[in-house]
């Protein structure tokens, strides 16, 4: 264990990967301070830049742009009200009243401090749980396999809330779009309708910025004008007081058992923990009413959680390969683009790049504490660029971005329609996430079951008769029917409250 | 009322895609439960995309939402932005890399109304030459900055 993260250590600290983990805590803070542009976008823009560095560097950097796109988020929040990246949507609850109480200094270094925290916090859950969990990962079999990946899916459609039909469809439509392409098992193209390139299957990068940037860009143009800030922060303002510190002490040190614990599951994710983290702060809180209008706790709660789930995310990922997010899932896109399998070998395969990553995890938010205290007005000017000579050079980014993946033009078309189709579902209460993980996951939950199947010799019985495989499996239904049912509640309370208001006033 | 009908236009979009997806996939080989062919797996996944779609489409019709001004489609961004890239796609076969990126910005410029053509230009060098910079001269991309013809 000593010697293994010794070993992450001396990877880490070469300059060449010193310079890139820098370079990519950076980018990630700049996307994740614009609006609208989440750590999501961010990988998928830079995994192109990531080509030409070797597989570990490349991690380190692309693991840099998430984390660093998480701390960027709350910049945005707490300033302009206006999340730069999702997870960071509840710090804007208290955040912004403290901006507008003329505290927006102390706010940012509060969530520089939480963030930083939570982060470590989810570094020693990695450290400490990767490699067991990984010998757990040895022992499983494809059908174990088929039913955690089933689990993950399910997970990523009832845990987030909205509505789980929609959450359906979008994992449905991810697993059928994981099918174009070549057939593993067989070698048949299906769905390629004569493409070429359809052969290797839908670039993930074009999909994914489709869906996320191009989508996101469009929705956020609108209204982009009305944005000023008004606050000064200078270093001075972000002196805490004594009793700011001695508030933020208990919610910092919840939110990154939340958040460490979330962020671990699949489908839950540094958005719900978040979430958890605020909502048990406000039901502790002796005065409730504090929230809402700039209460610390509001702030620095939900902050570590974030970036303790961002941390603990990558243990299914690394350590059995699978993802439990979207983001997680192109991490995942990028380590199989270097030649590296996932799965429960990886850390014994190549220790150099688990370890390097995760001593990286630890540097990189030693950088991002520098970046954001000494040098917030960096992003604080950021956001006073006026956005309208910022979108369009993110736009031509994107396709050059997407273009020099496979020199494909066919692949920057599939931006356009996935751009179209993001910004359709987005109108109409879709969420894109679950649809690349069920994209990412589709051709391994098929391969899987295929295998499952034919060991049980083509009888699903005997396959649901394993304990863990039918444990697994039960809870997914489970969680199935339980988020079903509460749809179907939700219809019927819409439907009587439809009744008792007369129609045009609600 | 507005959002409803585009709640049940996407809907029925999905509903599509998972049929021709459906009608495809049965002319693939559909194997045994035991040993599944590459059919297997794409038909039932599209049935049951079907079957979902069509019962959002239902909901769509049953429970009304709350008009909501977030939920409306802004045209003049989106046709813009998408043009955009598909402008560069175009232009990047054709003319290389420079010209696609003149394409691709001054199209995006087009989102507002008043953008005025001389920032678009002025953002378009600036893109060019950073992307020279980086691509071409960090990481030594060979990319088409010029060309005529395919």
């Amino acid at each position: 264990m000593f010697e293994n993260i010794l070993l992450g250590f001396a990877t880490a600290f070469t300059p060449e990967n010193l310079a890139y983990c820098f370079l990519g805590v950076f980018l990630g803070t700049f996307i994740g301070v614009l609006p609208g542009l989440g750590s999501l976008a961010a990988i998928s823009m830079l995994l192109p830049l990531t080509f030409y560095l070797e597989p570990t560097t490349a991690l380190i950097m692309l693991g840099g742009i998430y984390y660093g796109g998480e701390y960027g988020g709350s910049i945005a929040s707490i300033l302009l009200n206006l999340p730069g990246t999702p997870s960071a949507a509840v710090t804007c609850l208290d955040g912004n009243p403290m901006a507008k109480q003329g505290r927006a200094g102390v706010a940012l270094f509060i969530t520089a401090i939480a963030s930083f925290i939570g982060g470590s916090v989810g570094i020693v859950a990695l450290m400490g749980f990767g490699p067991s969990i990984a010998r757990l990962g040895l022992g499983f079999s494809p059908a174990d396999y088929f039913a955690l990946m089933l689990l993950g899916l399910v997970a990523a459609v009832t845990v987030g809330g909205g509505s789980v039909i929609k959450g359906l469809i979008m994992v449905v439509l991810g697993l059928l779009f994981g099918t174009i392409g070549t057939d593993v098992t067989t070698g048949d193209f299906r769905y390629t309708f004569d493409f070429l390139e359809l052969r290797d299957g839908v670039s993930l990068v074009g999909m994914a910025m489709g869906l996320f940037g191009v989508s996101e860009v469009i929705s956020s143009i609108r209204g982009s004008k009305t944005r000023t800030i008004t606050e000064k922060v200078t270093a001075r303002s972000m002196i805490p007081t004594r009793a700011d510190i001695r508030k933020t002490f208990g919610p910092i040190a919840r939110g990154s058992s939340i958040g460490g614990f979330l962020g671990a599951l699949p489908g839950a994710g540094t958005v719900i923990a978040a979430f958890m983290a605020y909502a048990t702060e406000v039901r502790l809180a002796k005065d409730k009413t504090r929230f809402g209008n700039g209460a610390i706790e509001g702030v620095a709660a939900p902050e570590s959680a974030n970036n303790a789930a961002a941390q603990t995310a990558f243990i299914p990922t690394l350590t059995i390969g699978i993802p439990g997010s979207a983001t997680m899932s192109i991490m995942l896109g990028a380590l199989m683009i270097h030649g590296i399998s996932p799965g429960p070998l990886l850390i014994s395969d190549h220790p150099t790049v688990f370890w390097g990553l995760i001593a990286s995890f630890w540097i990189g938010n030693v950088f991002l504490l520098v970046l954001n205290i000494p040098l917030i007005g960096l992003w604080v000017r950021v956001l006073q660029f006026p956005y309208k000579y910022i979108y369009p050079v993110v736009i031509a980014l994107i396709c050059i971005g997407v273009f020099s993946m496979r020199t494909s033009v066919f692949d920057v078309s599939l931006v356009v329609i996935f751009g179209a189709l993001g910004y359709l579902f987005q109108k109409t209460g879709y969420s894109p996430a679950p649809l690349i993980l069920g994209f990412v996951l589709g051709p391994m939950l098929e391969e899987n079951l295929r295998r499952a199947m034919l060991m049980a010799r083509g009888d699903p019985v005997r396959m649901v008769s394993d304990p863990l495989t039918g444990s697994l499996l039960a809870i997914s239904a489970l969680m199935l029917v339980w988020a079903v049912l509460g749809g179907i509640r939700n219809i019927v309370a819409v439907r009587s409250k439809a009744k008792s208001v007369p129609l045009g006033e609600g | 009322m507005k959002t409803v009908s585009l709640r049940l236009v996407v809907a029925a979009l999905l509903a599509g895609i998972g049929l021709t997806a459906l009608v495809v996939g049965s002319t693939y080989d559909l194997g045994s439960a035991r040993r599944m062919g590459p059919g297997y797996f794409p038909v039932v996944l599209s049935a049951v995309l079907v079957l979902l779609a069509l019962a959002e489409g239902v909901s769509a019709i049953v429970k009304r939402d709350p008009e909501n001004p977030s939920s409306k489609v802004d045209w003049r961004p989106l046709l813009a932005i998408l043009s955009a890239v598909a402008g560069f796609a175009i232009t990047i076969a054709f003319f290389g890399l420079i010209p696609a990126f003149f394409v691709v910005i001054g199209l995006s410029t087009l989102s507002e109304r008043g953008y005025g053509w001389k920032p678009a230009v002025i953002l378009s060098i600036i893109t060019c030459i950073g992307a020279w910079l980086l691509f071409s001269q960090l990481l030594g991309m060979a990319l088409p900055l010029f060309r005529l013809g395919l």
